[in-house]
């Protein structure tokens, strides 16, 4: 490195250390109280949030966030042992993108209750058995029972 | 005049706004509608503009009650979207339209010229036709290169009644051995066919395919059958259409309200096919309250597939580990299901509850005698405590030809409308999902014998079959009910799809129409 490289080097070392002298709050040093108000946030302000940057996109893919939105509205909530479940079928953030969302945008009328979360359960966990199984005689299309959820709907 | 410098449009405008309110149809629509609050893309323009000529076409000619009050119970969710609007018009008359031959529209009857039997006169015939059509229109619209896909339009709605005339007709002269006549129907059916957009276009190809066959009696026997085609038709059907999932999880719910406390569940499935029912129940049984249930499954599969089956038991098996619920897999190929016998089955009465399910698996016995009471007798012989059975709400299996025939045409006619009018799907998925249906109606119109195994059959007479069995119904409840209900509503289609019940069992109807019956049963107490 050539001198005056080292000299710039050293500076802003140095005027780090000075940083670090004199302690600032950030919040994006504290991981746990950032999942506590991504926690309160409803789908679209956490995609946003998510969009952020690189620190707030890994800390929102903290599963217990998407858990708390997939479950605001069940009363009462569901058992712990769903979590496993959940967790097993690959997770509530997915549960949320591929089920919940497209489900709640399709019923919009109806109350959020335990039947269409028992739907949603369904429906993902053949989702999770066609990425294991079907695929691998299929070739390599990829799991599409799910797809009428996405597509869109002959609005009549 | 700003507006117009930013939408494309390759529709003149008229002249004078006197022609404006007999043009609304087709000209100017995009400004002038979108100043009347309605909304219309551009694009969707001369589409839009077809389904309102097929319309007023329609409506004009209307003399018949049944339409009117279609249309006054018809509900519209966005009227300013004119596109949807029309379409909600049209699918309300439409679905009577095919079915009525004698609603013959009056002011193209005057103009009507007989078209000869002999298949090369169609053509030039309905291009006279055409000619004869455009003068009238000439009058009110200026000469303009988007009239003629409109006046085609006019004449699919004539060639959809005429249509199944044709094939009516080609279907009764089958019945009466006059295969001469039914052969040349049947060209004529096919070159209508050709002509006719949408459903019944596609349904009547079908049709007259099979008719085809049964003609020149060249339908191939049942064992010939691809199955890994089959599978892969089987799964795009499952994809793009609700039917499968109503039957998997209707006939999951009752079984999983049957093992409430089971510490042991053995389930019996007389058609393993991709064993696509079964994550949905181990997933709910994983979370019973109370905790799971230990799970046994036994497939019973082709043996063509045996690799398949046991791959799939594996699969089954990752999944129940990693949700935590005791699995057992047994795979059992069988030519036929009433080469079943009790034992092979393995039943462990005293420590599990059993379930004999069935989807679709119990018409193909009826094609050789003595068999169905038979499979009936083992599975009363293995002492299930529930039995789901669901099977096509349709009567296929009526000795005479022609009866038949019509039931299919009807049933396959709501089954391809629903497909077209149901959720966006891929046309891939589509075209799939009516080859495996096609083969179906191949099967039912033109395989005789042993081969014909697409036997279905209503629900009333599955009652009396599995009465005289032995067995009595079982009511499934209204949690079924309501899962069934939410199941459609995400499947769109304007609300075609509808559960209905039916004395405890469940029917998934289309526009009314019942396509599929899910039911349960129990053994009879004795008296």
């Amino acid at each position: 490195m050539s001198e005056k490289r080292i000299n710039m080097v050293e500076k802003s070392n140095n005027k780090r250390q000075r940083v670090n002298q004199v302690p600032e709050f950030n919040i994006n040093d504290h991981h746990d109280v950032l999942v506590e108000i991504f926690r309160r946030l409803d789908g679209p302000s956490l995609c946003s949030a998510a969009c952020v940057c690189r620190l707030w996109s890994a800390v929102a893919r903290n599963d217990s966030i998407w858990e708390e939105l997939c479950f605001r509205q069940v009363s009462p909530r569901p058992s712990l042992s769903l979590r496993s479940v959940v967790s097993a079928l690959g997770g509530y953030r997915c549960l949320y993108f591929l089920c919940i969302r497209p489900v709640l945008a399709r019923l919009p009328k109806v109350l959020w209750t335990r039947d269409q979360l028992q739907l949603s359960l369904s429906l993902y966990s053949v989702h999770y058995y066609e990425r294991l199984h079907v695929g691998a005689w299929l070739g390599d299309a990829p799991p599409s029972s799910l797809m009428f959820l996405r597509k869109p709907v002959n609005v009549v | 005049m700003t507006k117009r410098s930013h939408q494309e449009t390759s529709i003149e405008e008229p002249h004078s706004v006197a022609d404006m309110g007999k043009n609304l149809e087709e000209d100017n629509m995009d400004e002038l509608l979108a100043v009347l609050g309605y909304k219309v893309r551009s694009s969707d323009m001369a589409h839009v503009a077809q389904k309102l000529e097929q319309l007023e076409m329609v409506l004009t000619n209307d003399n018949d009650d049944v339409n009117s009050n279609a249309l006054n119970d018809t509900v519209h969710y966005n009227p300013s979207d004119l596109s949807g609007w029309a379409q909600t018009m049209l699918s309300e008359l439409n679905y009577y339209q095919p079915l009525s031959p004698d609603l013959v529209p009056a002011r193209i009857c005057s103009e009507f010229v007989p078209i000869p039997d002999d298949d090369e006169c169609c053509s030039s015939s309905n291009s006279s036709n055409k000619r004869i059509r455009l003068d009238p229109w000439c009058d009110s619209v200026s000469s303009e290169s988007t009239t003629r896909p409109v006046v085609l339009f006019v004449d699919s709605q004539e060639t959809g009644v005429r249509l199944v005339q044709a094939l009516v007709a080609c279907a009764e002269a089958v019945q009466l051995d006059n295969l001469s006549l039914a052969d040349a129907l049947v060209k004529r059916v096919g070159s209508l066919a050709a002509s006719q957009a949408g459903a019944m276009g596609k349904v009547a190809t079908y049709f007259a395919e099979a008719l085809a066959r049964r003609i020149y009696r060249i339908h191939p026997s049942s064992a010939a059958i691809d199955p890994s085609l089959e599978e892969i038709l089987q799964m795009h059907f499952y994809e793009s259409c609700p039917y499968l999932k109503f039957a998997h999880f209707t006939a999951n719910q009752a079984i999983l309200e049957a093992v409430t406390t089971a510490r042991g569940v053995h389930v019996i499935d007389l058609g393993i096919n991709q064993g696509m029912q079964w994550p949905a129940l181990m997933q709910a049984l994983a979370l019973r309250a109370g905790g799971p249930p230990s799970f046994r499954l036994t497939g019973v599969g082709s043996p063509s597939n045996r690799d398949g089956i046991e791959q799939l038991g594996w699969k089954l098996a990752q999944l129940a580990q990693a949700i935590g619920v005791e699995f057992e897999f047994n795979g059992l190929t069988a030519q036929r299901l009433t080469d079943l016998e009790p034992e092979m089955f393995e039943t462990r009465p005293e420590s599990e509850t059993l379930i004999v399910n069935s989807v679709f698996e119990l018409h193909p016995v009826l094609a050789q005698s003595g068999s169905i009471e038979k499979l009936l007798a083992t599975v009363k012989a293995v002492k299930p405590s529930i039995i789901t059975v669901v099977e096509q709400e349709a009567n296929h299996n009526g000795v005479v030809f022609l009866e038949r025939f019509n039931e299919a045409l009807h049933y396959y006619s709501s089954l391809f409308d629903s497909l077209e009018d149901g959720v966006v799907i891929p046309s891939q998925n589509r075209v799939m999902s009516e080859v495996y249906l096609g083969r179906q109606i191949v099967n039912v119109v033109a395989a005789e014998g042993f081969d014909r195994i697409e036997r279905h059959e209503t629900l009333a007479q599955w009652r009396k079959r599995m009465g005289t069995a032995g067995f009595e119904p079982v009511n499934l409840g209204s949690d079924a009910y309501k899962q069934a209900s939410l199941l459609l509503a995400l499947f769109g289609g304007g609300e075609g799809y509808r559960v209905e019940e039916n004395d405890g069992s469940l029917m998934l109807a289309w526009q009314t129409k019942p396509l599929i019956a899910a039911s349960a049963w129990k053994l009879a107490a004795y008296r």
